[in-house]
């Protein structure tokens, strides 16, 4: 079917909610029937949102040809670039790159785009013709939308109205044999540049400093700040605080962002869409579970779901609306980062259990719209005065804070009439109108009672603390914790699947913070549980004070029961405060439950003795493998303190959102400042002979036991990247047909299980691998014995460990020796493929405008090193070998101190916070992922009690790798000294290819041994193009004349106000950015031809100096994509007109054209469907780029793939496998 | 089953109908005996009384599975869907009893 749409892009000024916040500068794309109503509309209502002013939502369904006729009435060049979708470069993408014509529409003109769409999914589109990522730029202004596609055969309605709709982010969507679904558009976008209704910069009314900057969905955003100026001006609820009662509607009435309306169990697709140009965002979806890949039945549960910049996902819940148990209320939809939460950036899922028929009003007498029942369900009953459905059976005040939920406080009140005629016959605290646990027969019944306590926590050896540490215990615990008898550590509960988990939780903290260099003063009076992932009644269950709902919180000294139902096996349930989780969650007020696989006993790993609490345990199971269980919890905005009482990274004034604090991981962090050890060689950092072992939490287990980490993070905002060296596992937990990986990206709120098996004895290191995190203490171990110890206990299933014949090693203040015999994983009669390695100084050249890094370390082959020295510009070392191959690395260090930039050992840019003496290292290492080698001897770094596994200037250490599977890209990384090495360029990748295949340069057709572009011959497999990314986001370059290019400041191009050039970015933008060594920054376009719809166009300036990778239409292409370097703002990378799998192993798997949360530690496939140009084999330039505007783009992280139409002299065309000939 | 011998060089019953047969056969004669099983598919976990064999379907009483809502009730189990099975036999051990002991 063609479907045809005539979209205009419009300046349009933006109303964000209804306290007249607005961007005068908004620009959207608009269906052109509705451009002069909503212009007449905007003009009329100056200081309040208009409905239709709201992010272009259209749809399709697979396998339509969509034209879009866009017109442009910006003042200057736009566009619409699609993803996902197949289409000409030619004339459709939406952009004007590489030698392609320029397909952005001029000011008043129009454009045609022609689109094929070919599988469901979010096919969002931005513009491309000004990628500035300054307040002037348009994506930060609003221009983005999305093109929804549906499965073949669907037609759509409006909810309110029934009858057919043209766009929109909400509509109902029907097919002739599949069940109809609420679709709901929810589009994140942050950075927008906003005013207050008086046309000031807003300000925050609890610091009077500036508020926050905009984090929204679909044009709205609701800030605590405007709620709580209601407050401090005593228009309602006079005995409220702020934070507690911001998403009350019971003061406030609805927020004007999104409110998401269906009726219990209606089937619902949520569009999560990042429109947006800077964080990567969490959604976090109360009382609801969805699986990641909504194609994969088995793949991970999620209820927390990280987004970056210009990516997507699909979000459908598991039962429909009000899950398993069919909850009824309001499931609060946030962005979890705690900032942008209370900035605004959230809505309301409303679930009625009564029919809206148009009639009906709220309580504070707003009317509630129409609502159409989805035609294949059954209908609501009609509300009636006994029953008249939710909300209006609360009784609530108008004004005055949520009631209390009944029953559920202990000492608190019973139903009223209404609520009794609401409620389900067996009411009892905690599941008044729905009953959880009624899902199972007499399911177990397992009752915890939890407190939150105050206390001062000692966060590592040097005495950096939180005075005012905030953490659940068990109240059988709470005098050991006070007293010291027990270490601080975060609550985790063990139950099985089929559990009825009842909390009887009881508020023990002080109702008053005094003020510190951190906070203002802050009335925390009550507090709650919220809890993931568990079915619960979200009326009087959720710990939180939300809509029309129930406050169930309670405070200080009292206790209320919460009831749950763990249905199944889950993962590691996050639970935490949501009264004053913006306050107090980075003091350490998290937690989680695991719910292990039914009929599990959980021991003491040490005694043996049952347990239902600890971070680590020992699991045993009559029928599957037993296993160990960690938890880590990790944390940042972490507030401490010296050991003398001062303040570590404080903010530029209380109550400041602005990264105050540091890290940590289950309250311990093991910064490397202080592990320099006598020789201040950072080199042997994560040594336990010379430092002793880390605060950080140790994993102990057997060698050979299967382990399960269990990953969360439990404050505050930022993403962190979790990486287990020498381990991997599947990245689905219970899917064993997707790939391995060793690295996961985190933000707050989500959880992952990890589980994999320990096959040697040694000390495994765990590290949160950005540059900052791993500075600043986030790192531990996985300790693996060879023989028994007696305070670990063997596993019930495996053969007992044999008895102890050596000492446990001790620490010796000294540098380990090396290992005498380097053992090789491999089988005997494996092939063996050597690569000498040297690593030294050399200045790289970063691009054709001559930035450059004057100090850079590059890892090359020994036969290469001649021809780089002697001026060839090197590219990162990229080898490969095959499956079944085990690789040896001889690895030298040439590395000299004084050719180091700063040998004081201070260094400053790119910075981390708690900057500290740190030596540069001479000693080399080189730590592979994924590969399979006993981390004894090969792991390329020097951790726990291992032996030395460096290389110092005249030494060789060999390494022995085992390609055991054909893993595809690895990152390769230097572990010697994370502060001086990596920012100048010691990283690489390595690729596990399939046996038997044989490397070739695209251009002579000869073997090669390294290199980012070949092609890959395989007797079994298609002739294949390998384009290989490294990504790196933290390089230290200078410009033609020497001085220092401070990135990503000095790429903008709307340059930058100079009073707020030192705020601007955070610790962890810094730093230049781009892929294999090379960059492309826009700002030297700009410099020479200040045209910024030219800005890619390589006819204006010639190819960019990224890789430009080239193929001939339908030829195969792997795409290896690794990011070993080093900062920790997540990236999307995206590549125009052409998808892939998001998981190569597993065919059925969502069809993507982005990747998004990479950060240090990412290692990715990309086989592209149907190779070069796509399915219709479009010959054209085709960018690949990050999708973060900020600060990504324009500082040079983007390239083309050319699929030539015609055959080059300096390409071969590949071998076909059915012909001979070849028709180019 | 009527078939022609000898079909395009095939001998009937093929190896493996002999072989589907004898693995029903095996499940007759374990009828009223304890059993567990699994299954590529979901619940993937059975255990309880065979109590019956109906052509190539296993007549499970189960008692245990891998969520508590299926269990107690009878299962119809496709013989040949069945991965990895053991019937309790005397000398031999004993499948586990699982419970939950709170």
């Amino acid at each position: 079917m063609k479907r045809k749409f005539h979209v205009v892009a419009i300046s349009i000024r933006i109303v964000l909610n209804n306290f007249g916040d607005y961007n005068r500068n908004g620009i959207m794309y608009v269906l052109k029937e509705n451009e002069q109503k909503v212009k007449d509309l905007v003009k009329k209502n100056p200081f309040t949102p208009v409905d239709l002013v709201q992010p272009l939502c259209i749809r399709a369904n697979v396998g339509d040809e969509v034209e879009i006729l866009f017109e442009n009435q910006i003042h200057y060049a736009t566009g619409m670039h699609f993803q996902e979708a197949d289409y000409d470069p030619q004339d459709s993408d939406g952009a004007n790159a590489g030698f392609n014509p320029s397909s952005l529409a001029e000011p008043g003109e129009k454009i045609t785009y022609t689109l094929n769409v070919n599988h469901e999914g979010v096919y969002m589109f931005t513009d491309l013709g000004n990628p500035d990522s300054s307040d002037q730029g348009t994506n930060i202004n609003g221009m983005f939308g999305c093109l929804f596609v549906q499965p073949r055969g669907s037609w759509w309605t409006d909810p309110v109205t029934g009858g057919p709709i043209n766009s929109g982010v909400y509509a109902d969507i029907h097919h002739p044999f599949l069940p109809s679904y609420r679709e709901y558009g929810w589009i994140f976008h942050d950075e927008m540049p906003t005013r207050d209704v008086t046309g000031n910069s807003p300000l925050d009314p609890m610091t009077n400093q500036e508020r926050e900057s905009t984090h929204a969905v679909n044009y709205r955003y609701e800030p605590m700040e405007n709620r709580v100026r209601l407050l401090e001006e005593g228009v309602v609820s006079p005995d409220g605080h702020g934070e507690e009662v911001h998403h009350d509607s019971w003061v406030f009435g609805d927020p004007a962002t999104p409110i998401l309306r269906g009726y219990r169990g209606d089937p619902v697709k949520l569009r999560l869409v990042h429109g947006g140009v800077k964080e990567t965002h969490v959604l976090h979806y109360h009382v609801h579970q969805w699986s990641k890949d909504a194609k994969n039945t088995e793949s991970e549960i999620l209820d927390a779901q990280a987004v970056s910049p210009q990516s997507w996902y699909t979000v459908q819940p598991h039962y429909g609306l009000g899950s398993l148990q069919g909850a009824i209320g309001d499931a609060i939809i946030h962005c979890h980062l705690y900032p942008h939460f209370g900035v605004g950036m959230w809505g309301i899922n409303r679930i009625f259990d009564t029919l809206q028929d148009g009639t009906g009003c709220y309580p504070n007498g707003e009317p509630i719209k129409a609502l159409q029942p989805l035609p294949d369900r059954p209908c609501p009953p009609k509300p009636t005065k006994e029953r008249p459905g939710f909300p209006n059976f609360i009784p609530g005040k108008l004004g005055c804070k949520a009631p209390r939920p009944p029953l559920g406080i202990v000492g608190g009140r019973d139903m009223t009439e209404l609520e009794r005629n609401a409620a389900v016959p067996n009411a009892r605290p905690g599941a008044v109108f729905v009953d959880p646990c009624a899902l199972a027969d007499n399911p177990v019944v397992q009752e915890f009672n939890v407190s939150l306590i105050q206390l001062p926590i000692v966060y590592n050896r040097q005495g950096w603390n939180d005075p005012i540490g905030r953490i659940y215990v068990l109240d059988e615990d709470i005098e050991d914790v006070l007293s010291g008898r027990k270490e601080p550590e975060p609550l985790v509960m063990h139950m099985t699947a089929n559990t009825c988990v009842r909390i009887n939780f009881t508020n023990r903290l002080p109702e008053v913070v005094g003020g510190s260099a951190f906070q203002l003063v802050t009335r925390t009076y009550e507090t709650g549980v919220h809890v993931h992932f568990v079915k619960f009644d979200v009326l009087v269950s959720d710990g939180a004070n939300v809509g029309w709902n129930y406050d169930s919180s309670v405070l200080s000294g009292e206790t209320i029961r919460y009831e749950y139902f763990a249905d199944v096996e889950l993962k590691a349930w996050f639970f935490h405060d949501h009264l004053f989780a913006n306050f107090h969650q980075q003091h350490g007020v998290f937690g989680t439950g695991v719910v292990h696989p039914r009929f599990t006993k959980f021991l003491d790993s040490k005694t043996g003795e049952e347990v239902d609490h600890g971070v680590q345990i020992t699991a045993i199971h009559p029928l599957i493998p037993d296993y160990r269980d960690m938890v880590l919890m990790v944390q940042d905005f972490a507030l401490l303190y010296d050991k003398d009482g001062c303040p570590l990274q404080p903010p530029d004034f209380p109550g400041s959102q602005d990264d105050p604090g540091l890290f940590g991981v289950n309250y311990k962090n093991e910064p490397l400042q202080f592990r320099l050890g006598k020789d201040k060689d950072p080199a042997y950092s994560f040594s336990s002979y010379v430092n002793c072992d880390p605060i950080t939490p140790i994993l102990h287990c057997y060698e050979g036991d299967p382990i399960r980490v269990r990953l969360l993070q439990g404050a505050h905002e930022e993403s962190h990247s979790f990486n287990i060296h020498g381990l991997r596992w599947k990245a689905e937990h219970p899917d064993s047909e997707t790939k391995f990986r060793d690295q996961q990206h985190i933000g707050i709120s989500e959880s992952f299980t990890l589980e994999m098996d320990v096959p040697r004895s040694g000390d495994y290191l765990w590290t949160f691998e950005t540059e900052e995190d791993l500075w600043n203490g986030l790192w531990g171990l996985i300790r693996a014995f060879e023989e028994e110890v007696d305070f670990l206990i063997p596993l019930s299933d495996r053969e007992p460990p044999p008895q102890r014949t050596t000492a446990l090693p001790e620490p010796t203040g000294k540098p380990p020796e090396k290992a005498k015999i380097v053992p090789s994983p491999g089988p005997v009669n494996a092939a063996v493929k050597t690569f000498n390695i040297v690593a030294f100084h050399k200045p790289i050249t970063y691009s054709k405008w001559d930035e450059r890094d004057p100090f850079g370390i590059v890892f090359a082959l020994e036969e290469d090193v001649e021809d780089i020295l002697d001026g060839k510009n090197p590219e990162p070392l990229i080898i490969r070998a095959n499956q079944g191959d085990v690789v040896e690395i001889n690895l030298t260090s040439k590395l000299q101190f004084d050719q180091f930039p700063f040998p004081d050992g201070i260094w400053p840019y790119p910075p981390v916070k708690e900057q500290a003496f740190y030596p540069p290292s001479v000693r080399i290492s080189l730590h592979a992922q994924l590969l399979d080698y006993d981390v004894k001897t090969s792991a390329g770094e020097t951790v726990g009690f291992n032996p030395d596994q460096s290389a110092a200037p005249g030494e060789i250490i060999t390494y022995k790798w085992y390609v055991d599977n054909p893993v595809g890209a690895c990152g390769l990384w230097d572990m010697t000294d994370i502060r001086n090495h990596r920012s100048l360029g010691t990283f690489g990748c390595f690729i596990a290819e399939a046996k038997g295949t044989k490397y070739l340069d695209p251009s002579t057709g000869e073997e090669v041994k390294t290199g980012a572009n070949v092609v890959l011959r395989n007797p079994y497999l298609p002739d294949t193009r390998e384009f290989v990314l490294v990504l790196y986001d933290g390089a230290r370059l200078v410009d033609k004349k020497g001085d220092l290019i401070v990135d990503p400041v000095d790429a903008i191009l709307g340059g930058v106000d100079p009073e707020d050039r030192d705020d601007l970015v955070d610790t962890y933008d810094n730093g230049s950015r781009g892929f294999n060594y090379r960059t492309e920054r826009l700002i030297n376009r700009l410099r020479e031809h200040p045209v910024l719809k030219d800005l890619f166009s390589s006819r204006v300036f010639g190819d960019p100096s990224t890789p430009l990778f080239e193929a001939y239409p339908g030829d195969p292409i792997t795409i290896r994509l690794v990011n070993p370097s080093e900062r920790r703002r997540a990236h999307t990378f995206h590549l125009h007109g052409h998808y892939w799998n998001n998981d190569d192993k597993d065919i059925t798997s969502e069809v993507r054209s982005v990747e998004g949360e990479i950060v240090a530690g990412h290692a990715v496939d990309l086989p592209l469907h149907y190779g070069a140009g796509s399915l219709y084999q479009y010959p054209g330039d085709y960018m690949y780029r990050s999708g973060n505007i900020r600060w990504d783009i324009e500082a040079g992280m983007w390239g083309i793939i050319r699929v030539h139409k015609s055959k080059q002299n300096h390409l071969f065309v590949l071998k076909k496998k059915n012909k001979n000939e070849n028709k180019i | 089953m009527s078939h022609e011998n000898n079909i395009a060089g095939m001998n009937f019953p093929t190896v493996n109908v002999i072989h589907d047969q004898a693995l029903v056969e095996t499940f007759v004669e374990g009828i009223g005996k304890n059993i567990f099983i699994l299954t590529p598919s979901y619940p993937f976990v059975f255990i309880g009384k065979l109590v019956d064999v109906i052509e190539d379907q296993a007549v499970v009483d189960v008692k245990v599975t891998s969520i508590s809502e299926l269990e107690n009730r009878q299962w119809f189990i496709h013989i040949h869907q069945i991965e990895v099975y053991y019937i309790q036999q005397k000398g031999m051990p004993r499948i586990p009893e699982l419970k939950t002991n709170f």
